[in-house]
């Protein structure tokens, strides 16, 4: 099985991945040549090259699902499941997955890909199963469907996934950086990027995850330190100060990795909502915190985001991956901040969920906030940015308004290609 | 100052106290490679090196002490194995409880078992006899230290270099190594992440019973409470240092019984023992100064 | 909710943590029962003499005595822990700041009262100094707490063990140890004939200020929700080196606190190694364990040490059981916790 999130052992080599467990001997040693051999044996066949040497600390992300395929095929795989595979691959990339994935059925692998994006399916799938609510709803045959057939099996009803925007002039720059450089070991993760969000617009940074995005954030945020350049809210300089600071700068953070970072599982909702609030008045006056109005204030979020959890004081690491994301959403856009960052804002969430999150962020931009959206979905972006950014190892590489992308051209730049 | 200064009895105490600090960190190295944070390192030593005593008076032997002490640390590791490795507990809060629970039965049972408080010591006891490697023995100043020890210094070297080969070379080394770094991972493919981590436990107790049994009947032989006074925690220390890997984490531990040895040199020219005794700690804080601002230095993190 | 939903949720989240703790005092007495049957004694026996030792008549005063300094150990444990950050330095703190006072109180040329005054404050100074150093450690060079202040405390015994037989020398004792201090710069006893002294006052009045700070400030808000989630706490703005220094220096005060309290409430001079034997970090750190970082908690399992211990004192004089199989049961509660998993992945 070929995961979402990679298991792979970072600091191990490509080889070491490849043969865990199976790994070929020599007395009671590992045959580390034979080893590698084997890997380069097996990747040339299948197509898809691999160093087999390379530790995988080091490994893009395109080529790290190319060891999660390989690490099935030397166990001889019969059966492969590959849940979200393309999440992380450019156009480019997912073809010739696709590619792989007819060969390796045509010779007689059974393969069951796991997806919620429709026009894979259409793409490479021969039969599908529509899952909702955890039961079967449907059981269709390719060649005989459409995706509107299949969205109807997924929620019950249409649903419109692209929501209606009106065109609004964007205000005055609220965020800007200038020459960004982010380093870690030795590397330039960050690549002198400079961009601008104003009030009123929404920027998309389109990139296959793993080229700089969430260092980028880091850095706008103050989490991570800068090497170079200048980060200014509302023209106030922030660059080096406190992630405080950068919050009452007027900036607030959907970040991506709900559970661990923008949640704390074992903490009520009532104190996950009070984060960032529970210095100022309704919550705290004088450092004094004011229970009563922690919880009325948690539970108007709970109430205006439909958030379904059975009350406030339940913990919410045992909330389902959409109402944790509502919970994230609410209390960041409850900032009322001038610039909203948000990263992967509809990763995992069910279809009702994303439409939800998807009008509220529609909404701050529509009442004169900035929003710096970056998602893997070029659909997300494309649906929902004005101005289209494409980044590709730490450098932003392409700069489109909305109205001159499309997904091809996207996809293009996003794989490196077409450098100017 | 200088040569006079270090001279054989210096070489000699460094290697002794290297021993049972090598051993020690030994066993940390494994549980950290398969993803354990084992600080209960110091009273598995205690327990060990009171087994070594008790089971060498009551059993009449040295044998009888080498045996209680490896059997005593396995056993006592037990319960770590059972809480850290197979219920997943809090490694910090199991560890601190482990090391209280080894101060207070050792001191009990030195009370009821030998009826005595604070030192138990026997002159028919027999101690691990000093071995002479032919060739070492004739080196100037540093031949005693080296050929002139007992079988378990030697042991703890040839360790040090067998779990290096084994960590980084054998199948089960690699197995162990993807269940420390990305259990998940492992598990994916197969691995089963409690067997080893049991496993990885129980063999640590043994290597810091044989610490136990270097402290209490290496050169002397005599039990006295709390006898480990933080070796266990310097040899975490050296775990840290060394990155749990076996080579390094063996240099560190040769830093560290250096310095113990320099403290107990400057006692000999005589500065006040309550000042040379934070020798060893103090160049181990040292050392993790350095090793740390290094650090800082080089990957540009702040906190 | 109905009333029936109403209860289950009350006793669910009040007595339901407090089930485990019970558990593992019931398996910690039971395995000291077993440690006795296997030397020749009965343990209904032990464990009446252990209670009655605890409370009966002149005892309760002892238990009290004892939970003075017992409770300020725990305390400095758990507000760290709160955090999720471990001070295993406590004894040089304690050490340190007694230290500190005693030489204050001898030697600072004022007024008796204003000596005292300023023996305690001295005390928190140095305790809190000294922990600052190794908050330091962790933010400057990311040595972990866990070691250094673990580390730190050699110097420190050694340094207070150095002073007391060389300058601060009473020449007319046999042992190693300072001058008797004057009877106007001690703190006086506060319930006659008792060993109770006003210490009791200093150390309610921080009790009271920790479990204050914990539950209705912002402040302790930030603490224990980096203790849940340090990741999700460094998002939410919070800046995790202020706090680690805060918790230090407040943890490393309120340790020389006890120290010097030990210092001018009860032994009257600083006699080398005497603030450390009881072992009350230890027995704090265990009981701030117990409670998992949290105030009241700790607070109670503190003063449930202090019984026992005191209890173990008596049992050891009338039944001859060594004292050190208190230690023995404490660490087997905390152990039976700790294998519970799941409420423990906290600090």
């Amino acid at each position: 099985m070929v995961h979402q999130a990679f298991k792979l052992f970072e600091s191990l080599s490509v080889w070491e991945n490849v043969v865990y467990r199976r790994e070929p001997r020599r007395g009671i040693f590992v045959d580390g040549a034979r080893a590698r051999a084997q890997v380069e044996e097996l990747a040339r066949r299948h197509g898809l090259p691999i160093d087999p040497k390379a530790r995988v600390a080091n490994l893009p992300v395109g080529v790290r699902q190319r060891l999660e395929i390989l690490k099935a095929l030397y166990r001889e795989a019969q059966v492969l499941i590959l849940d979200e595979p393309t999440a992380v691959l450019t156009p480019a990339e997912v073809s010739t997955l696709f590619t792989v994935m007819k060969s390796l059925a045509a010779a007689g692998c059974t393969i069951l890909l796991v997806t919620h994006k429709l026009n894979e399916v259409m793409a490479v799938s021969d039969r599908i199963t529509v899952l909702r609510d955890g039961r079967v709803s449907e059981r269709l045959v390719t060649a005989e469907t459409d995706p509107d057939e299949i969205v109807r099996a997924m929620t019950g009803h249409h649903v419109t996934l692209q929501i209606p925007k009106k065109p609004r002039e964007p205000g005055k720059v609220k965020l800007e950086t200038e020459g960004l450089v982010v380093e870690q070991h030795g590397r330039r993760v960050v690549d002198d990027v400079s961009l601008q969000v104003s009030g009123g617009e929404i920027v998309g940074i389109a990139g296959v995850a793993g080229n700089g995005q969430s260092e980028l954030i880091e850095a706008l945020m103050g989490l991570t330190p800068i090497a170079a350049g200048t980060v200014s809210l509302d023209e106030r300089d922030v660059t080096h100060e406190s992630v405080a600071a950068h919050r009452a700068g007027g900036l607030s953070y959907i970040a991506e990795d709900r559970a661990r970072t923008a949640t704390a599982a074992t903490a009520s909702a009532t104190d996950n909502l009070a984060m960032g609030f529970h210095r100022t008045p309704p919550i705290a006056v004088r450092g004094l915190l004011q229970p009563q109005a922690m919880r009325t204030w948690a539970r108007s979020l709970i109430e205006r985001f439909d958030i379904k959890i059975a009350s406030e004081d339940t913990l919410v690491g045992t909330l389902s991956g959409g109402n944790l994301q509502k919970v994230v959403t609410a209390r960041e856009l409850a900032h009322n901040a001038p610039v909203l960052i948000a990263e992967q804002p509809t990763r995992g969430v069910d279809v009702g969920a994303i439409a939800f999150i998807h009008a509220e962020l529609l909404n701050e931009r529509d009442r004169g906030h900035g929003i710096l959206l970056v998602s893997a979905e070029l659909s997300e972006i494309l649906a929902l940015a004005d101005r289209i950014l494409v980044m590709y190892e730490g450098r932003i590489v392409a700069e489109f308004a909305r109205a001159d992308a499309d997904e091809a051209t996207l996809g293009l730049y996003m794989a490196g290609g077409a450098r100017v | 100052m200088t040569f006079a200064f270090f001279n054989a009895t210096f070489f000699d105490q460094a290697v002794l106290g290297i021993t049972p600090i090598l051993l020690a960190a030994l066993a940390g190295t494994l549980s950290q490679r398969v993803g354990l944070f084992n600080i209960a390192l110091e009273g598995q030593m205690l327990v060990g090196a009171f087994a070594a005593v008790a089971g060498s008076h009551f059993g009449g032997s040295l044998q009888a002490g080498v045996l209680a002490a490896v059997a005593a640390g396995a056993l006592f590791s037990g319960l770590l194995a059972v809480g850290s490795a197979l219920l997943r507990g809090n490694d910090i809060v199991i560890g601190i409880s482990l090391n209280l629970l080894a101060a207070g039965l050792t001191s009990f049972l030195l009370r009821t078992l030998f009826g005595v408080s604070g030192t138990f010591s026997d002159s028919a006891m027999i101690g691990l006899p000093r071995l002479g490697v032919p060739g070492v023995t004739s080196l100037p100043l540093v031949g005693s230290a080296l050929g002139h020890q007992n079988a378990l210094v030697y042991l703890s070297w040839g360790l040090a270099v067998v779990i290096a080969v084994f960590l980084n070379r054998t199948p089960w080394g690699l197995r162990l190594r993807g269940i420390g770094e990305q259990p998940a991972a492992a598990v994916a493919l197969g691995a089963n992440a409690t067997q080893y981590r049991l496993v990885v436990t129980l063999i640590g107790g043994a290597l810091c019973g044989l610490a136990g049994l270097q402290l209490s009947l290496g050169s002397l032989t005599l039990f006295s409470e709390n006898m480990t006074a933080g070796r266990g925690w310097i040899a975490v220390a050296a775990v840290m240092l060394g990155r749990a890997r076996p080579l390094s984490v063996a240099a560190a531990c040769v830093l560290f019984g250096l310095s113990d040895a320099l403290g107990l040199r400057l006692q000999g020219e005589g500065l006040p023992n309550q000042i040379t005794d934070s020798a060893p700690y103090v160049v181990t804080l040292a050392a993790l100064l350095i090793a740390g601002l290094r650090q800082r230095r080089l990957t540009g993190v702040l906190s | 909710m109905t009333v029936a939903a109403e209860v289950r949720t009350h006793l669910t989240r009040h007595v339901g943590p407090l089930l485990p703790i019970v558990g593992a005092v019931a398996v910690g007495f039971g395995v000291c029962g077993l440690i006795a049957l296997w030397v020749g004694l009965r343990p209904s026996l032990m464990f009446r003499q252990l209670i009655k030792g605890a409370v009966e008549g002149p005892q309760l005063f002892e238990t009290v005595a004892r939970a003075v300094p017992l409770v300020g150990m725990t305390l400095a444990a758990a507000i760290p822990l709160r955090a999720g950050i471990v001070n295993l330095g406590a004894d040089g703190q304690l050490a340190l700041g007694g230290c500190a006072a005693a030489i204050v109180a001898l030697y600072f040329p004022a007024p008796d009262f204003v000596r005292l005054g300023v023996a305690l404050a001295a005390g928190m100074a140095v305790g809190a100094s000294y922990a600052a150093l190794a908050a330091g450690g962790e933010i400057y060079a990311g040595v972990p707490l866990l070691l250094s202040t673990w580390l730190l405390t050699y110097p420190a015994k050694g340094l207070c063990g150095y002073l007391v037989r060389t300058s601060l020398r009473d020449p007319l004792t046999a042992w190693p140890s300072t001058s008797r201090i004057a009877v106007g710069a001690r703190l006086g006893s506060l319930i006659p004939g008792t060993p109770v002294n006003q210490g009791l006052l200093l150390i309610a009045v921080v009790a009271i200020a920790v479990i204050f700070v914990d539950r209705r400030t912002s402040v302790g808000f930030e603490l224990r929700l980096r203790g849940l989630n340090e990741r999700f706490a460094r998002y939410g703005g919070v800046s995790l080196r202020r706090q680690t220094l805060g918790v230090m220096i407040a943890s490393g005060a309120i340790a020389g606190l006890v120290g010097s309290i030990m210092v001018l409430g009860s032994q009257f001079r600083y006699t080398d190694g005497a603030l450390t034997a009881p072992q009350y970090s230890w027995s704090g750190t265990l009981a701030a364990l117990l409670a998992g970082g949290e105030p009241v908690g700790s607070v109670i399992a503190a003063v449930l040490f202090a019984a026992l211990q005191t209890g173990g004192f008596a049992m050891e004089r009338s039944v001859e059981i060594p004292r050190v199989l208190t230690m023995v049961l404490q660490s087997v509660v905390i152990l039976f916790l700790a294998m519970r998993g799941a409420i423990w992945k906290r600090p």
